[in-house]
């Protein structure tokens, strides 16, 4: 029995019993009178009471179920304000990266650039270790470990447009300033390049120092100007099928293995090239590869010495011809170079031909003379990777665990660079100075990776129209062996 | 006849080889984006009837503050509608593409239109929102942009302000207590008013969305108006889009005469009508008129009048180190 039934009962019961004992107890007197309505009242205050409690007891489970029913909506809030506010970070999140400055580290190097891409800069890098063996020389070039270039190369963009590079070079025994220019890219088809950079002639020669067959580049390159400081405009037309670069030069003698940032004179050498890979953009994969065309510069030279070659060299670097003091440039200063390359898949083959007319003199005797030089080079990647002009990228870069070897390459070249006799005995002895070389080499390229590779070659150079005695560089053929290590990303 | 057909067809090519077609970007802020595609069609078709060039018009929607810096960082804006003179001040200023004086060059101080702000609610109005005083309550959850980068989240809170300073007998230090009571009831700052509104509206997010009246009206009639109620306060504030040619970037681009005549236009029977439909309160008296029954009547006080212009609103209260930097703690 709950309490409230037994209040009821309690109340009942006193109700039926006190009527009777009044019966009994017919001395009846008012003061029990008022007690009798004093229950009755209690009784009906306790029944308004249970009749409280039960309403009370009716109404908690709805009371319970609006707690309830409040608790979950101001979870639903709290998970839509969280719901809400992931979405605006994540918003947030997306908006920042598209203005933080983006870091990039892997085989081309070390780029930062702006999040538009309108600022970056890179840093590259190109180290090269080389060996020179030489056999039968008597002994008058020294074999030799050499470091051939060590180049910080520092790349990068400004307000999208302009391009620029840096690149000193710390190998050899003098530091020199390889590369510095600006280049402005109006749109690809024209663009405006002005400081030190490689004057737009020898094909060989604008060949990306890391990607060459071999270590030195062939005799073609004695007749090419190296790099100069002047303005260029140049661009690709019709999506890369032709290319042009045509500038103005402080002007570089025939072979300038030292470059220097100034002219000496007055006169100033225009150089140009124009050439086309009409199938470059095209599925004729046969054909896809092949380039061909023709660079060029004049320059009127009159101020002597300053304008004339120190002299031509071998594969090995070593000086087989000079003019004989007191020689000196006495005008115009020309050059021709019809060149070519083919690449198809790992096939490869480059040719060029270089002529170089000058006008000399030599007290009162004048001449012009034109010195001739051409060579080809073959290639073929054992491994099957692509040839190309800028080298080969190994398909499995070495690595023994996972069985890749890289990219294996034999090369083989044949060259030749012929003075014009007309120049002896006047301007050039032949005691001291042959009159033409004729080399072949033969090489093996090992690319361990994009950035690693390992090569070595054996060159073979013969000289002919030398008179003079031993020991000297031209008085018997040069033998050389090389090997490279070379370091470029 | 031949000869008349010739004629025709000959004016005919001559008309269409100099009918030329113009790009115009209008960098806006968040909630004209349904008054600019419509008042957009309709200047295109103007002017083609009148130039017979045609001109086709992009637009761009933000938070006003982010747009204008849009802009100064080289957003190509022929012109811009944004949400405060201040923002098109900093394009003058910083980016130097108009002149200082801008807002001469266009009756109403260049403000084609004007807005306030309302409050946006539930059905049935279940916190029973009536005014401001309401929004600071605890338990009452307000959601508004950002006045950092939102226009419309500044012209509410200055309206906040100038509601609580009237309250308390301008007493600043109670105005303050007040913001930072309403903005503590905050739960998500979104960065402008179109973010806010699809936060209350389709993320049923917080019990009031304290908008740009033209946007609590679009509210009701994408999403129903058996979802949502407006509740008018008794004070807010007179809230006046600027809109201005950019200059240099238009005469750049050529299109100096038309962006000024696609501003002008604004001020046209046609432009203020398209105006009043999208729920901006247009400046035409007798389109006002027209359109007097979706504008309620309310006190509202102006930037200049009570707070000395916008250059000294947003330094004390917008600028950094400013008071919202002070009394708001995410």
């Amino acid at each position: 029995m709950k309490p409230n039934q037994l209040i009821l009962a309690a109340a009942a019961g006193a109700l039926f019993i006190l009527p009777a004992w009044a019966a009994d107890n017919a001395a009846t007197n008012s003061s029990e009178a008022a007690e009798i309505e004093a229950l009755k009242q209690q009784i009906q205050e306790l029944n308004q009471k249970v009749q409280a409690l039960e309403r009370q007891r009716e109404s908690e489970p709805q009371t319970a179920a609006n707690t309830n029913q409040a608790q979950i909506q101001e979870l639903d809030q709290k998970v839509r304000i969280l719901e809400r506010q992931h979405e605006l970070d994540k918003a947030d999140a997306a908006a920042a990266v598209k203005t933080q400055p983006r870091l990039k580290l892997d085989a081309s190097g070390f780029t930062l650039s702006s999040a538009d891409t309108n600022f970056a800069i890179s840093l590259h890098g190109l180290v090269q270790l080389d060996s020179r063996t030489f056999f039968a020389d008597h002994n008058i070039v020294n074999d030799s470990f050499l470091l051939r270039r060590a180049r910080p190369i520092i790349t990068g963009t400004v307000f999208h447009d302009f391009d620029f590079n840096f690149t000193p070079d710390f190998g050899g025994s003098t530091v020199q300033i390889q590369d510095a220019y600006l280049n402005y890219r109006f749109v690809p088809e024209l663009q405006l390049q002005a400081g030190k950079f490689k004057s737009p002639v020898g094909l060989e020669q604008l060949q990306s120092d890391p990607v060459t067959s071999f270590n030195e580049r062939s005799l073609v390159t004695d007749l090419a100007p190296n790099r100069d400081v002047g303005v260029e405009l140049h661009g690709d037309l019709f999506g890369g099928t032709v290319s042009y670069a045509a500038g103005i030069f402080n002007g570089a003698p025939d072979y300038n293995g030292t470059t220097v940032n100034s002219d000496s004179d007055n006169d100033k050498a225009l150089a140009g090239r124009v050439f086309f890979q009409p199938w470059k953009p095209t599925n004729v994969d046969w054909l896809r590869g092949l380039g061909f065309g023709v660079g060029g510069s004049y320059e009127s030279d009159r101020n002597g010495a300053t304008g004339l070659t120190p002299g031509y060299t071998t594969d090995g670097q070593q000086k087989f011809f000079a003019y004989t003091n007191g020689v000196v440039a006495n005008g115009q200063h020309w050059r021709v170079s019809p060149q070519g390359y083919y690449y198809y898949g790992p096939f490869g083959i480059l040719g060029e031909y270089v002529v170089s007319d000058q006008d000399v003199k030599n007290g009162a005797a004048l001449a012009d003379l034109q010195n001739r030089a051409w060579e080809v080079s073959a290639s073929w990647v054992l491994t099957g990777e692509d040839a190309s002009y800028n080298g080969v990228t190994p398909r499995h870069p070495f690595h023994l665990p996972s069985g890749g070897w890289g990219a294996w390459q034999v090369v083989g070249r044949y060259e030749e660079l012929n003075v014009d006799p007309s120049a002896f005995p006047t301007f050039a002895s032949s005691t001291a100075s042959a009159s033409s070389a004729h080399a072949w080499s033969a090489g093996l390229n090992w690319y361990l990776n994009r950035n690693v590779r390992v090569n070595a070659s054996f060159s073979h150079t013969v000289f002919s129209g030398y008179t003079g005695g031993t020991p000297a560089v031209p008085a018997q053929a040069e033998n050389v062996f090389f090997t490279r290590m070379q370091l470029a990303f | 006849m031949k000869t008349f057909l010739t004629l025709v067809l000959a004016s005919s090519l001559v008309a269409a080889a100099g009918a030329k077609q113009i790009k115009l970007l209008n960098v806006s802020y968040d909630p004209t984006r349904e008054l600019y595609q419509e008042y957009n069609a309709a200047f295109a078709k103007y002017w083609k009837a009148k130039t017979g060039d045609d001109v086709v018009i992009s637009e761009s929607h933000g938070g006003s503050g982010k747009q204008a810096q849009s802009v100064i960082n080289g957003l190509e804006a022929d012109v811009v509608t944004l949400a405060l003179a201040y923002d098109i001040d900093a394009i003058a200023q910083r980016a130097k593409l108009l002149p200082a004086d801008w807002q001469k060059r266009l009756p109403d101080n260049s403000t084609p239109y004007t807005s306030t702000i309302v409050f946006l609610v539930r059905k049935g109005n279940p916190k029973h929102i009536q005014d401001w005083d309401d929004l600071v309550k605890p338990g009452v959850s307000v959601v508004t942009p950002n006045p950092k980068t939102s226009g419309g989240a500044r012209w509410t809170f200055l309206a906040a302000w100038a509601y609580a300073l009237e309250k308390n007998n301008h007493d600043e230090a109670r105005a303050r207590d007040f913001a930072a009571r309403l903005y503590k009831n905050v739960p998500v700052l979104d960065s402008g008013a179109r973010g806010s509104t699809i936060t209350f509206v389709q993320h049923e997010v917080g019990d009031v969305l304290l908008a740009w009246e033209n946007e609590a009206h679009l509210a009701r009639k994408e999403f129903g108006a058996d979802k949502f109620e407006i509740v008018t306060p008794s004070l807010s504030i007179l809230a006046e889009p600027p809109v201005a040619v950019v200059d240099k970037t238009a005469r750049r681009h050529g299109n100096e005469i038309v962006a000024q005549a696609y501003l002008e236009y604004l001020y046209s029977e046609q432009g203020q009508e398209i105006a009043a439909k999208n729920f901006y309160r247009p400046r035409n008296e007798k389109i006002a008129a027209r359109y007097a029954a979706n504008f309620a009547q309310l006190k509202l006080v102006t930037v200049d009048g009570e707070f000395g212009g916008w250059q000294k609103a947003q330094r004390k209260f917008f600028g950094d180190d400013g008071i919202f930097d002070r009394i708001y703690q995410p």
